[in-house]
């Protein structure tokens, strides 16, 4: 069995795809890296609140200057080139440079967190282990690598359009075509399609739809007959949701991303016309030699990828409403929820019981993401009592009172308003004090 | 190929046509752009008219107390004044496009209502004779330093009013030129809605960050917000750290019209809610998108139900004495206002912009 383990990653191929890939995903990191830069967001992110809601595990990570995250983001841009053209141990630098910096800046403040922001952290750290040796100038014909990188990028994109569309066959998604219903209706506006979203029937028809397509379009990329009707599929389909939704670069990512699931020769052919892939190498293709442990890599990286997602098995109540193993599993564009959070910190010396104004603090996205899920709650909570025991209050209790909205159903508390939240601490283990969503 | 080509077509057709037949009848599309013409029409331009209006009449009424200091064009500028501070309660919730930030200017209600006054750079500005209507201190011009200069304080009579005007000769000058200052910057705003704002306003007919009902939206909940968080619960001393009642916190303290204002405000709010104009009207507004989406009709029940708690909370409110007083001597009425509209804000803030599928931020969402 480990035998065939290793014949299956050790099989040569063709390296055109991930040539190719190198060159989409780089060109779209630049593109993304700017993009991120021009809409002024460093700034909105990352150097103007007040506050930033860490990642457990990762409370260390603290925002650098604004001139620091400009020279970052430029050293991104730098990276990505790296990573489309470099050879040898540039670009393996340049593929570690560009998951450094990617992912610090993501761990700055979960507030963003984002599924493709974790899929673009993830490739580039995949990339980082790629063979060093194959370039987009050397004779694309020539070149050869071992089926696992490859592979193992595949598997990884093959998991994320899979559990996305696992994740959508839940009651309210496919019988109640809820949260679509929902979102919908408000782009009646829209040239053309628009009023397509105002007929009764279209959020069903979507939200089916959009649980096939997550569900199987791989497995239509993958076999040959089906591949081009799949790939219009994946164009209309991000495209669509693109114009829908406030999803940013996501769609592109994903249009570009899906490529790999291509043949050699079309690969290839795309190298070819982009004026790279014809000339003879100029220096000798250092021999690598794949220690097997690489293969256990691959094995270990997959299970965890598999297995990470369905965590939230372990705990009690309904994920939707408690969020507890809900991040880092491909849920996406799932569920509309809202909450209104009103923090009350209390002077155990004196029994006086002030209200916080949120925003003095936290931005209206900060607001809009910790009024729904505990863990941000909490934590917000902790900040809160470290800020008015500097002030001057002594011991400060703080509780909060959270009406959260889930698929446009009547508000209700989601934690218990009368805990201390400063004597509860994050962790893995269920929190005890969230009111459980009955229905 | 073609053949599957064909039959793809033919079954998007299919699916088309049934839907198109099927539900011609049930549409569910709400007309967002006759309710912003609604708002556009009914509400915000008639608001900023009237307090274009009340402003250029308080304005009449300063220069003639400036020319003439009489104990009577004092009553009558004072009169104009609560007249033109209370055409602002509304139409101080429409803070975008023209009345919102731009470059160095705030958005129009903080640049003309700004309170607490404070009475330090008054004070100085009287003294020295130097203001500035265009710096930061928005704190020292607009409608409350108005009413610092013509109030002086609810503990003050009239004649010590006039008194204050006797011994310091600027406080004629600062009081026409925060009038003055306050009618051209509600103009601008107008005559930009005159001018074409209108129909840029009733053209950005989706539930985006830059459209209008998002915009409307937000404004109207921070409006909301304030109410609670600034007029209530600020004065009654009730943010961390305050460890006793804040009783010149309250808005219009000098004349002590904190009530009627927060009474007008409030109404102003539920006016936007329900469409309908200062006159009674009752146009097409968010409270009918809500009837038009899922889980909306459910929310206006629960909604009208805590704002009736609401509104009788408000009239428990004694009319005497001035909340500042009320707030040292018995607060009780008015902190059970402030709970009930603590009650009332998930219902217009995450609950309202949640079923309306409204953006509020610019940031990306999570890709599907």
């Amino acid at each position: 069995m480990l035998d065939s383990l290793h014949r299956f990653c050790n099989k040569k191929i063709s390296a055109a795809p991930l040539i190719s890939f190198r060159l989409i995903f780089g060109a779209l990191m630049i593109f993304s890296t700017i993009r991120f830069m021009w809409l002024g967001w460093i700034e909105d992110h990352y150097t103007t609140p007040m506050f930033h809601f860490k990642y457990f595990g990762f409370e260390w990570v603290e925002a650098c200057s604004t001139t620091c995250l400009y020279a970052i983001h430029v050293g991104m841009i730098f990276a990505a080139l790296g990573v489309m053209f470099a050879h040898g141990m540039l670009y393996r630098l340049s593929a570690l440079a560009l998951f450094l910096g990617f992912t610090y800046t993501e761990l700055i403040d979960l507030t963003y967190y984002l599924n493709h922001y974790y899929f673009v952290s993830l490739i580039c750290l995949l990339l980082v282990f790629m063979p060093a040796n194959v370039s987009p100038f050397f004779e694309v014909d020539q070149q050869q690598i071992r089926r696992a990188t490859l592979f193992i990028i595949q598997a990884q994109i093959a998991i994320l359009y899979v559990y996305a569309g696992l994740a959508k066959i839940n009651h309210d998604w496919l019988i109640e075509a809820l949260p679509l219903k929902i979102w919908l209706p408000a782009h009646d506006k829209l040239p053309l399609i628009g009023p397509l979203f105002s007929w009764d029937i279209t959020p069903y028809l979507f939200s089916w739809a959009g649980m096939l397509y997550d569900s199987f379009i791989v497995f239509f990329l993958l076999y040959k007959p089906t591949r081009v009707w799949a790939y219009v599929t994946v164009i209309i389909f991000h495209s669509l949701t693109g114009i829908l939704f406030q999803i940013g670069v996501f769609p592109v990512v994903m249009m570009g991303a899906a490529t790999i699931f291509f043949s050699d020769e079309w690969h290839t052919r795309l190298i070819k016309k982009l004026n790279f892939g014809v000339q003879k190498p100029w220096l000798e293709s250092p021999k690598l030699q794949f220690p097997r442990v690489f293969n256990y890599f691959l094995v270990l990286y997959l299970a965890f990828q598999l297995l990470f997602p369905w965590r939230y098995l372990l705990y009690p109540g309904n994920l939707f409403w408690t969020e507890e193993g809900y991040r880092f599993s491909w849920r996406v564009m799932l569920m509309e929820k809202a909450g209104t959070a009103t923090f009350y910190v209390k002077d155990t010396a004196t029994g006086r019981e002030g209200i916080v104004v949120n925003n003095e603090f936290l931005n209206a996205h900060q607001e809009k993401q910790m009024a729904m899920q505990p863990d941000m709650i909490l934590q917000f909570a902790h900040f809160l009592g470290r800020h008015y025991e500097a002030k001057g209050l002594l011991k400060p209790e703080v509780r909060a009172e959270v009406y959260v909205t889930l698929n446009a159903r009547p508000s209700r508390l989601l934690i218990d308003p009368h805990r201390n939240l400063l004597n509860e601490k994050d962790s893995f283990k269920p929190k005890d004090w969230i009111i459980h969503y009955e229905d | 190929m073609k053949r599957i080509v064909l039959l793809a077509i033919f079954i998007s057709l299919g699916i088309w046509a049934c839907t198109d037949t099927e539900n011609g009848g049930s549409d569910t599309s709400f007309d967002r752009g006759a309710m912003l013409r609604n708002y556009a029409d009914n509400l915000i331009l008639p608001a900023y008219e009237d307090a274009l209006n009340a402003t250029q009449m308080l304005n009449v009424s300063l220069q003639v107390f400036a020319a003439d200091q009489s104990l009577q064009n004092l009553k009558q500028a004072q009169n104009a004044w609560t007249q033109a501070y209370g055409t602002w309660m509304y139409a101080n919730a429409y803070n975008f496009g023209p009345a919102g930030e731009q470059g160095f200017n705030k958005s129009l209600n903080e640049e003309i209502a700004t309170f607490p006054v404070s009475t330090i750079k008054v004070e100085n500005a009287l003294i020295s004779g130097q203001f500035d209507m265009n710096d930061f201190n928005r704190d020292a011009r607009g409608f409350l330093t108005l009413e610092y200069l013509l109030f002086a304080g609810i503990e003050y009579s009239d004649a010590e009013v006039l008194q204050l005007f006797v011994n310091q000769p600027n406080r004629k000058a600062l009081l026409t030129a925060c009038g003055e200052n306050i009618e051209s910057r509600i103009n601008g705003v107008l005559q930009a809605w005159q001018t074409g704002y209108k129909e840029i306003f009733t053209s950005r007919q989706g539930s985006d960050v830059g459209s209008s009902t998002s915009q409307l939206y937000n404004e109207f909940v921070k409006s909301f917000e304030t109410n609670k968080n600034i007029k209530v619960e600020l004065p009654l001393g009730r943010r961390p750290g305050q460890t006793q009642v804040a009783p010149q916190l309250v808005e219009a303290y000098y004349s002590g019209k904190s009530l009627e204002f927060l009474k007008m405000h409030l109404r102003a709010i539920e006016d936007i809610y329900h469409g309908r104009s200062k006159s009674g009207a009752d146009g097409i507004g968010f409270r009918e998108h809500l009837d038009a989406v899922v889980g909306g009709p459910e929310l206006v029940a629960s909604t009208l139900a805590q704002w009736a708690s609401v509104i009788e909370a408000l009239q428990g409110v004694p009319t005497s004495p001035a909340l500042s007083t009320q707030i040292i001597e018995n607060p009780s009425a008015l902190e059970s206002l402030r709970e009930e509209l603590q009650r009332h804000t998930r219902f217009f803030k995450s609950d309202m912009s949640s079923v309306l599928g409204i953006a509020i931020t610019f940031s990306s969402g999570d890709g599907d």
